[in-house]
């Protein structure tokens, strides 16, 4: 874990901490924040840098099965975008889906030290901590997808609660998740089951089921609120990208009747329609949606902000991508996974004279600015569906200089301006505090990762040092120095060295007998063994598991039920 | 820039010599020249290592010897002229956007692939994917002529938006495939399967050809584009004849399973065109 | 046979790209054999009776009995004198080994291929050009009532694609199995398989293309001349009727094997068939997967591309992954004589390839790690025994739908994995080049990561 460091002078944002640009020494042993160290511990002069937390990313696509279809669809992104091997680091290609190794290194020289892959069916999970082995440098996690899960559709449709709960944790424990994702709830069986059909408003039936995706919202709210789980449900509503789905984003949220719930990519669901028009080019809703994350908080949510430029419309929401297809032309990759979810890959470039694409990047700006508690509306794009992690130091120099901001305005498509408040925004700046909130305190906080985001004694040492640069987006590009679990990795922007990073999950308890009623379906409706189901831990080089605070009722300890 | 290179060292894996561009030698003496660096399998090698490096003449770059396994001549060049006495290897003028060149012998796969403009003359065969896109890519070539007096191999012109592929002998298969535009000529034979996926774009042969069950026959006439075409390429040196030149053409449509806007011209060959 | 007799549970098979995961194997402990395979296919039976534990000396340089670790060294020595080493093979052995053939390719800045490029290569070049749509092996069992079979003879081949996954089982929304699925094979000839399928559509030799052209246009609504017949020896009435059959059912899936992706056309006539399949989603559900040979082909594809960006075909001699099939496949690089090494794990390009590139073979040092004698082990320099993967070492393996499973071996075997032979070979190596190689060329565009180099 390294000697002993003293980061001596620098200026420190460290909001989770109350710590507002005061110049101060950090000091570093056994990969944790301590509050002292030798005088003979090695110095890091951080006069006149900037010291922050490491960036943690609440919300991208970095590993797993499509995002692997994603990298292997695009020889062409790779080819002018490479990552050189040196004497430490492994080579890689770039393109808006980056090999895992040149993903590694490339949030790291963004001073990003976690990063949650937001979309991974159960059946997938061995693949995504296949890939998270050979994703250097980051800790990261992943979201289980279980909104589309049909055993899981069978008991709420019984109304066997109880046993639903505990199947929820059953699957978040064996497939080493962070946290349950939903997307599209009920979309994928439309997609699959109706002759490619989807979701189109909350009181839907799904399918065959006698179910809606309200009451699937509602339960999985309920069931990982129960369980305590330090990251709640994290919805990717139904309706993404439609003209008018505000409605069903408002009425989702409102579902949470108070208990936690994540929004994920909120831009992509804000938007309104011409009144009276049924067919209509969206239009901003983005201040209803500000308006009530603002004042439910019990509602967070990332803003899913999109970019110019070429990114990868990659997603669990078959249907949507198949619509991005027939939009965009060029190639489409759907898969479908059995009994779990569907998914969907196209390859899309954001153009600002193309009114809805101005749109969305307006509705992403506008959340931000319109935002009254970062620590609830913290960033993300959606990576690479709004654009890749490479963009972050841009989307941040347009929250940080308003004049940046107004230059920018003036080369996009005005009259998707005109349907949005975004000139009305102007006087709006982002401090160093609030991007350090943003991007991390607020992030890990509402992931419950109590020793990130910040510098306080105990933190794992993840620490960023940036030169500061009236340039925000220069300032961070490249941070001069990046530590990670206490480890010098990159020093005046080259690496020192290589570093394996950790794999975050959960393992909330459920009852052994769930088993008895999971195990028969698999027999029915799998192609593989129940008994190889389970992911074992020789997939978990190094690892920690989060706890959550309440276990469920007449349950055993994870780690007994674990195969 | 005059030099004339001359291999004196055949390598034997692979030598990547993209500094065998005009730009890359402008106002270098020869001994400066021989200290470029070039890729040699996994290592870095000096261009002396495996050619003389000695004056020239006309501004040109003159390079001698069986270059089949030297690699990227000319990729990406802007201007000037680079002759080849002898063969020439892989991705020969790959992204050229200007000037010339001119190979005596053989080229090897992807000739001019994604060039936008400039012209390559290739004496005698070349290989695979002429003119074409790379993998994955939906563009190949945006500009410029491609002259291959002999054959080629196969997906000649892939993904074709614009400029001129001539080919004075026979095609593979799938020339002109996924073409989006542009014009090919074969003065040879087709192989199977021209046109596939084409959007627009024409492509013309002197030769009967089967066509796919999607491209449909329209007429037959003698466009005047295709007149001024085959005198352009006669003038190059092609071996066009008069009877090729004012020949009346079976005009084919397609592809249907695309926009079906492209054509494919086989010249008539019943008595009295 | 003795009687210490022990019985493994769900195990893996991976004899093919099925990959099946209920085996109950059998296993002479004393013996080391497995004594029986319940569930196996004839395939499956053949593959587990076969691999017992053979006395071969742990290596042979030059023919002379070796131990392991003097073979690793002088593989170490003949990659870090390489200056174009080939590494090929990697279907047949676990992700595990995979993942660091692929770290050793790169720190010696050589090329690492599979042996997608001799298979399914033409398929993950037109899923490059336009895609796929695809499902996991369960959503045919639960969904698909139409599935055509295309250029394969699964019953001989792959005899549980129709027992489990696919033909026979009932599923979900299939509740009455075969009864429910109108079965389709399109082949040049009658096989095996043919009794199996309900339509048996007979194809000219070489026409896969065009018939497949013909479908796409009378999808899209196009008209298609009836010269078809002649072209192709199928009837506009028969593929008229195919597609209002495809448009009609409620799921569709596309099998296809090398019949279509190897003969010519290539990766058009695979690109052709994942087009249509396209297509057909306009109107119902369809998908398409490539039926594949070999147990962990898959694996190898997702490793290469994880790590590389590209599937197959991966060159890092200017420090960074580049691919082009054509230049940097194994047969190509052989056959032209570029490489000047090769390091051949769990494969036997002796066999199998042609001509130009085994005369290569003999002229350059080549690395051999494999459970047998083969081929190519005989004309090795260096020639490895290794543990079979499944039968002797875990690891993980993935099914020809990307679903990946951890292997459960029956017995060990005194012989180091291919994970082992490989990560002593890239630790020596490390130690004589003084860590990765560095790269012999500037890129092509630097991104600023790139300049830290």
């Amino acid at each position: 874990m390294g000697s002993p460091l003293r980061i001596v002078n620098g200026r420190v944002y460290d909001p989770a901490n109350g710590v507002n640009g005061v110049v101060r020494d950090v000091c570093v042993r056994d990969g944790k924040i301590v509050d002292d160290v030798p005088p003979d511990a090695k110095r890091i002069d951080a006069t006149g840098l900037v010291v922050m937390p490491g960036g943690v990313d609440i919300h991208c696509h970095i590993a797993g099965p499509k995002v692997n279809l994603a990298r292997k669809v695009q020889p062409e992104t790779h080819r002018d975008d490479v990552q050189l091997r040196t004497r430490v680091t492994r080579s890689g290609t770039g393109g808006t889906v980056p090999s895992t190794f040149a993903t590694g290194y490339r949030y790291a020289t963004l001073g990003y030290t976690t990063a949650m892959e937001a979309a991974v069916p159960p059946l997938g999970a061995r693949h995504t901590l296949e890939e998270f082995h050979d994703t250097p440098v980051i800790d990261k996690g992943f979201f289980v997808l279980v909104g589309n899960n049909l055993l899981l559709y069978r008991l709420l449709q019984e109304g066997r609660l109880e046993e639903f709960r505990h199947a929820l944790a059953w699957w978040l424990t064996v497939t080493k998740a962070y946290a349950p994702k939903l997307v599209n709830p009920g979309g994928d069986e439309m997609w699959k089951g109706q002759r490619n059909a989807n979701i189109t408003a909350l009181d839907d039936k799904i399918g065959a089921f006698d179910l809606t995706p309200r009451r699937v919202i509602a339960a999985f709210i309920e069931a990982a609120n129960a369980l305590g789980l330090p990251h709640p449900v994290h919805i990717h509503c139904n309706n993404l990208g439609h003209t008018g789905n505000v409605e069903t984003t408002l009425e989702t949220m409102r579902l949470a009747e108070g208990r936690r719930a994540h929004m994920a990519h909120i831009q992509f669901h804000s938007y309104g329609a011409v009144a009276g028009k049924s067919r209509s080019n969206p239009t901003s809703r983005a201040r209803d949606i500000a308006e009530y994350v603002n004042t439910h908080p019990n509602i967070s949510a990332d803003v899913g902000a999109v970019m110019f430029g070429h990114s990868t419309s990659m997603t669990a929401d078959a249907p949507l991508a198949y619509m991005l297809y027939r939009i965009a032309g060029g190639k489409w990759v759907n898969a479908d996974t059995e009994n779990e979810s569907g998914c969907g890959i196209v390859p899309f470039t954001y153009q600002d004279q193309v009114y809805t694409n101005a749109l969305q990047w307006a509705i992403g700006l506008e959340l931000f600015l319109l935002s009254e508690d970062p620590w609830r509306m913290v960033f993300s794009t959606d990576h690479p569906n709004g654009g890749s992690f490479m963009t972050y130091p841009r989307l941040i120099r347009l929250l940080m200089d308003s004049e940046f901001r107004k230059q920018q305005m003036a080369q996009v498509n005005q009259k998707a301006l005109d349907h949005t408040s975004l000139r009305d925004l102007q006087g709006r700046e982002y401090s160093l505090y609030e991007i350090a909130i943003i991007t991390r305190a607020g992030p890990a906080r509402l992931l419950g990762l109590t020793a990130k985001g910040h510098l306080g004694v105990g933190a794992d040492a993840d620490i960023t040092l940036y030169e500061e640069d009236d340039d925000k987006e220069k300032m961070f590009a490249a941070p001069r120095y990046v530590i990670k679990d206490g480890e010098l990795i990159v020093e005046d922007h080259e690496f020192r060295d290589d570093h394996g990073g950790r794999v975050l999950h959960v393992a909330p308890a459920y009852d052994a007998k769930i088993e008895q009623v999971i195990e028969p379906f698999f027999e029915d409706y799998y192609t593989i063994r129940f008994a190889n189901y389970a992911v074992d831990d020789r997939y978990l080089s190094h690892h920690q598991v989060i706890p959550t605070a309440a276990p469920a009722a007449a349950a055993t300890p994870a780690g007994a039920a674990r195969p | 820039m005059s030099l004339a290179l001359t291999l004196h060292t055949v390598p034997t894996v692979p030598l990547e010599a993209e500094v065998l561009s005009p730009a890359r030698l402008a106002g270098l003496s020869a001994p400066e020249a021989a200290k470029l660096t070039v890729v040699y399998g996994n290592q870095r090698a000096d261009l002396g290592d495996f050619f003389k490096v000695g004056k020239g003449a006309d501004g040109e770059l003159h390079l001698t010897g069986d270059l089949a396994r030297v690699k990227r001549v000319g990729m990406g060049m802007a201007e000037g002229r680079i002759v080849v006495h002898g063969s020439a290897g892989m991705h020969l003028g790959t992204g050229m956007t200007g000037g010339e060149i001119v190979v005596e012998g053989d080229a090897g796969d992807w000739v001019g692939s994604e060039m936008t403009g400039g012209r390559i003359t290739v004496k005698g065969n070349a290989g695979h994917m002429v003119g074409s896109a790379t993998r994955g890519s939906a563009v190949g070539v945006r500009g410029g002529e491609i002259l291959i007096f002999g054959n080629v191999g196969n997906e000649a012109g892939s993904g074709m938006r614009r400029g001129l592929i001539a080919i004075g002998g026979d095609s593979g298969d799938f020339a002109g495939v996924n073409m989006l535009a542009g014009t090919i000529v074969v003065l040879g034979r087709l192989g199977w399967r021209t046109g596939a996926g084409m959007a627009r774009g024409s492509i013309i042969s002197m030769h009967p050809a089967e066509l796919l069950p999607t491209f449909a026959y329209a007429c037959t006439y003698s466009p005047l584009f295709l007149r001024l075409c085959l005198l352009h390429l006669g003038r190059l040196g092609l071996p066009v004849a008069r009877s090729q030149v004012e020949g009346r053409y079976q005009r084919w449509c397609g592809d249907a399973v695309e926009l079906n806007r492209g054509e494919v011209l086989l010249l008539d060959s019943a008595p009295g065109a | 046979m003795s009687d210490n007799l022990k019985v493994v549970e769900n195990a893996t098979c991976t004899f093919c790209g099925c990959v099946c995961d209920d085996m109950n194997l059998t296993v002479d402990v004393d013996e080391h054999r497995i004594t029986k395979a319940e569930n196996a296919c004839i395939l499956g039976k053949a593959w587990f009776r076969e691999h017992g534990i053979e006395q071969r000396p742990f290596a042979l340089i030059d023919g002379h009995e070796a131990t392991t670790e003097a073979g690793v060294e002088e593989a170490a020595q003949i990659l870090a004198r390489a200056r174009f080493p080939m590494i090929y093979g990697l279907s047949d052995t676990t992700c595990e080994a995979q993942r660091v053939a692929v770290g050793l390719a790169d720190m010696l800045g050589g090329t690492i291929d599979t042996t997608t490029s001799v298979c399914h290569g033409p398929s993950g070049i037109a899923f490059q050009g336009v895609g796929e749509s695809t499902a996991s092996l369960g959503e045919l069992k639960n969904r698909a009532d139409m599935i055509v079979f295309w250029g394969g003879n699964p019953a001989e081949a792959h005899p549980r694609l129709f027992s489990r996954y696919a033909v026979t089982p009932k599923g979900m929304y299939i509740p009455n199995g075969r009864k429910d699925r109108t079965i389709v094979l399109v082949d040049v000839r009658r096989t095996a398989s043919t009794p199996a399928a309900d339509i048996f559509v007979q194809v000219k030799p070489r026409s896969d293309f065009e018939v497949l052209w013909a479908l796409r246009a009378l999808v899209k609504g196009r008209k298609v001349d009836p010269s078809i017949e002649r072209r192709t020896g199928v009837s506009l009435a028969v593929l008229e009727d195919l597609v209002a059959r495809m448009k009609r059912c409620n799921y569709g899936a596309f099998l296809f094997g090398m019949g279509l992706t190897m003969n010519r056309g290539r990766h058009f006539n695979s690109a052709a068939l994942l087009a249509l399949a396209t297509d057909l989603n306009q109107f119902t559900h369809w998908v398409a997967k490539p039926v594949r040979g070999h147990g962990n082909v898959t694996g190898a594809d997702n490793v290469v591309s994880w790590q590389t960006g590209f599937p197959f075909g991966v060159n890092f001699s200017r420090g960074y992954p580049r691919f082009n099939p054509g230049e940097f496949t194994t047969v190509d690089v052989l056959a032209r004589g570029d490489a000047d090494a090769a390091l051949i794990i769990a494969s036997d390009p002796a066999s199998n390839f042609p001509k130009p590139a085994i005369e290569h073979l003999k002229r350059i040092p080549v690395i051999v790690l494999d459970p047998k004698a083969t081929l190519t082990s005989r004309l090795a320099r260096v020639a490895f025994t290794t543990a079979t993967y499944g039968i002797n070492v875990t690891g993980t393996v993935y099914r020809m739908d990307d679903v990946a499973l951890t292997l459960r071996p029956a017995f060990p075997s005194p012989y180091p994995s291919d994970e082992q032979v490989l990560t002593a070979i890239r630790d020596r190596v490390r130690v004589l080049l003084g860590g990765n190689r560095l790269p012999a060329g500037a890129a092509p565009i630097a991104p600023a990561v790139a300049a830290a180099s």
